[in-house]
């Protein structure tokens, strides 16, 4: 008895072709048409920061396009006669505190948006947002009074506070979505386990959450470490001010050190540089993963 | 749903132990507790010591800032701490240490807590300080600045104390008149410690080259801005002032070629009068005939910049570049003179800004504060600060000295500025409202005109409005 047999189908390709051919027309495209828009785009990046290099290195009073013959007098100035290493240690306590106490606060605020529903929870999320659009500036007298009675003022705690409330709301709202991106079910899981909420967090949410901790903390290291307005504001004593205002009393009225203003642009600079080349992995992680489900 | 979810399992209270917990607790826990133990201390000492970091850097050596607008402050023993902000702020920081150091050692029971402000900034932190208290005993404040803190009732009138000090008759009457009037005319709120004035910068060697005379009247100063251009070698005769900044050397330009002597007319401005109109239109078509065309975003630090880079004949600044210049082009290859005369060798000139000393009203040591400011502005003191900051001391004796006759630009601006042949237009310094009219209101319309979008009649026309209204309602409320 002889069976008709279907012939077996062919077998479909169902991978879509669109893809490949894009892959093909990319692989066709010459190179130098995605490297010169690049190498363009890289210079006028790169050519400020030249010029600042130029600058600081050469010496005084040169017009030499090239920084030889090199001098490192601009950073010696800065450093020890212009107290840049007193206003270095400050930025950096300054810088370090501010991550601290906004990555801790943020945290545990960022964990009672994701996890919690209160009555006013929207209301709550609507301040924290409406925050962002008041300028520092606007703040600088209430906040000069509250620290002035608290007797902070010319005290560096004033600056780490005042720096730290203004980067919470966004960080609150940053940690929070970090939080809604990890699984409740894995809490659940630790519950049934024996642990409390608290031990939960620390062993089972904690450690998925470093990308956006390190995102969150590095920003506010770094908008600290710029910020001009508070320090210049709520600091008086020479041996408490930060490496902006230090940035800024090398230019007088009338008169401009150029050698030294960029010396001293690239101390301050420096160090956030390093930071965001160790970082910047888990910084576009971290950024990434609040935004999608913020 | 997160709400649902929260509530779906409540969190347990138990100890997390036994998360880890082996079978046999007996045998194989001990090591894993101490373990979790030695960490969980660990941890707690680095959260305490962190915290007890951050309380103490918190709280240490913090102050209450008191000293706002509103307090009376009292006259003190004349003994005992002060505090002293400086308005120039990093530049002038060392000498100013140097003057404390001095007074110390004379006064060895009044101690200087010295505070150096950036000068942009120094406006903004006495504003924030006279509203919000810590406020210093004494403080330098320059006329641009002396009408806004006066108005605010933050400083002491110093009339009957200098009439009563050493100091009476050794200072300068043209900058005591500057002075007075900045404060708004009735008291004197500043003491002056120094003048700037302007000067036209001019590199003697292109000149030579060119086979030109010093631009020491305006005639020869257009002359030699057309003829040391040549746009191909990307050489210029003059470079303009554009950007932030831009109104009061405009002003002195349009004034000083005009001959018109006097800022109001009545109480009405004659900043657009016809000849001030004409004086600016002919300095303004300067702009890229002779001038670079990125002069138009110029602040005092471009344009300084690009002078001493090396391509531009004339830069129209003041005393205070007179180092940067030194600096990047040594000392034979330019020259600092008075701005430019008319023909017939009459000069008229705007008021430059004075800097000076104040003491402030909340003060609880006016006696120290005070014995301060007359220090400062002693001879000696005021000489050896004039001498670093390149500036014509107050201190008329101060003016004589060797080190002025050896400065030539300090030495011409000093002539120029007390000379007979000398008239100085006064800016109105004492309107509350002048920083404001001078820079945000008008400094981009005078970017306008040199871009050939506004005449410099409608310019001069809006700034004479703004300034009319200020000076009414000025009037009204004195």
């Amino acid at each position: 008895m002889i069976t008709d047999i279907a012939p077996a189908p062919e077998r479909v390709e169902t991978r879509p072709t669109r893809p490949h051919g894009r892959r093909r027309a990319w692989d066709e495209v010459p190179r130098w048409h995605i490297y010169l828009p690049l190498s363009i785009y890289l210079l006028f990046t790169l050519i400020p920061f030249y010029w600042i290099l130029l600058f600081a290195l050469r010496p005084a009073g040169s017009t030499s396009l090239v920084p030889w013959p090199m001098t490192f007098d601009h950073f010696g100035k800065v450093w020890n006669e212009r107290a840049f290493g007193t206003y270095f240690q400050n930025s950096v306590l300054v810088g370090i505190a501010t991550l601290v106490m906004t990555t801790l606060v943020a945290l545990a605020g960022g964990y009672a948006l994701a996890r919690f529903d209160f009555r006013i929870k929207k209301a709550f999320m609507l301040a924290l947002l409406c925050t962002q659009f008041v300028p520092g500036a606007l703040l600088l007298v209430p906040l000069f009074e509250i620290f002035a009675n608290l007797r902070m003022i010319n005290s560096l705690g004033s600056v780490i506070i005042a720096e730290t409330v203004f980067q919470l709301p966004l960080s609150m709202i940053l940690i929070s979505g970090f939080i809604r991106n990890v699984p409740y079910s894995l809490e659940e899981a630790a519950w049934v386990d024996g642990c409390n909420r608290f031990t939960a967090f620390r062993i089972v949410v904690l450690p998925l959450l470093r990308p956006g901790l390190i995102a969150v903390g590095s920003f506010a290291f770094v908008h600290a470490w710029n910020h001009f307005l508070f320090a210049l504001m709520f600091l008086s004593d020479q041996s408490k001010q930060t490496i902006p205002v230090g940035l800024n009393t090398l230019m007088s009225a009338d008169s401009v050190d150029l050698g030294a203003l960029a010396a001293g642009g690239i101390i301050a600079a420096v160090p956030v540089v390093i930071v965001f080349a160790f970082i910047q992995k888990w910084l576009i992680t971290g950024f990434s993963a609040g935004a999608v489900k913020g | 749903m997160t709400h649902l979810r929260s509530k779906r399992l409540p969190a347990p209270r138990t100890s997390p132990h036994n998360v880890t917990a082996p079978l046999d607790p007996e045998e194989e826990s001990r090591p894993m507790k101490t373990s979790i133990r030695n960490r969980r201390s660990r941890r707690a000492a680095i959260a305490v010591a962190l915290g007890s970091v951050l309380a103490l850097t918190a709280t240490a050596c913090g102050d209450d800032g008191s000293g706002s607008a509103g307090d009376k402050g009292n006259e003190g023993s004349g003994k005992g701490e002060i505090t002293f902000w400086d308005n120039n702020g990093g530049v002038r920081t060392d000498i100013w240490k140097q003057i404390i150091a001095d007074f110390e050692k004379k006064n060895p029971d009044i101690k200087v807590n010295y505070v150096g402000i950036p000068a942009a900034s120094a406006q903004s932190k006495y504003d924030t300080a006279i509203q919000g208290g810590g406020l210093p005993d004494v403080g330098g404040v320059g006329t641009a600045m002396l009408a806004e803190v006066a108005v605010q009732g933050a400083l002491e009138p110093l009339d009957s104390r200098l009439a009563k000090s050493s100091l009476n008759g050794e200072l300068s009457e043209k900058l005591l008149d500057s002075s007075r009037a900045a404060g708004g005319g009735k008291a004197l709120y500043q003491i002056p410690t120094s003048s700037n004035n302007g000067v036209l910068w001019y590199r003697t060697d292109l000149f030579q080259k060119a086979g030109l005379e010093a631009p020491t009247t305006w005639s020869k100063f257009y002359a030699a801005a057309d003829k040391l251009t040549n746009k191909g070698k990307n050489q210029f005769g003059f470079t303009i002032r554009g950007g932030e900044g831009s109104i009061a050397p405009a002003l002195d330009a349009a004034y000083s070629q005009s001959g018109v002597t006097s800022f109001w007319n009545g109480d009405k401005t004659t900043v657009n009068d016809p000849k001030v109109v004409a004086a600016l239109e002919k300095y303004v078509a300067l702009y890229k005939k002779d001038t670079p065309s990125a002069d138009v975003n110029n602040d005092f630090t471009k344009m300084v910049a690009q002078w001493d880079s090396g391509t531009i004949g004339m830069l129209s600044h003041n005393l205070g570049s007179y180092q940067d210049h030194l600096k990047a082009l040594g000392a034979d290859r330019f020259r600092g003179l008075p701005n430019p005369t008319l023909d017939d060798g009459k000069r008229v000139q705007i008021s430059n800004p004075v800097d000076g000393m104040s003491v402030f009203k909340s003060s609880k040591n006016k006696a120290a504060a005070w014995k301060f400011v007359e220090f400062a502005v002693s001879h000696e003191e005021n000489s050896k600060f004039n001498r670093s900051a390149g500036q014509i001391p107050a201190n008329t004796e101060a003016a004589q000295d060797a080190w002025i006759q050896k400065a030539e630009p300090t030495k011409l601006a000093a002539e120029a500025l007390n000379g007979s042949d000398t008239t100085i237009v006064q800016l109105p310094y004492y309107l509350p409202d002048w920083n404001t009219i001078s820079k945000a209101d008008n400094e981009p319309n005078f970017q306008k005109v040199l871009l050939g979008k506004m005449t410099a009649k409608a310019f001069l026309d809006t700034l004479a409005d703004q300034l009319n209204k200020a000076q009414a309602d000025w009037k009204q409320n004195h």
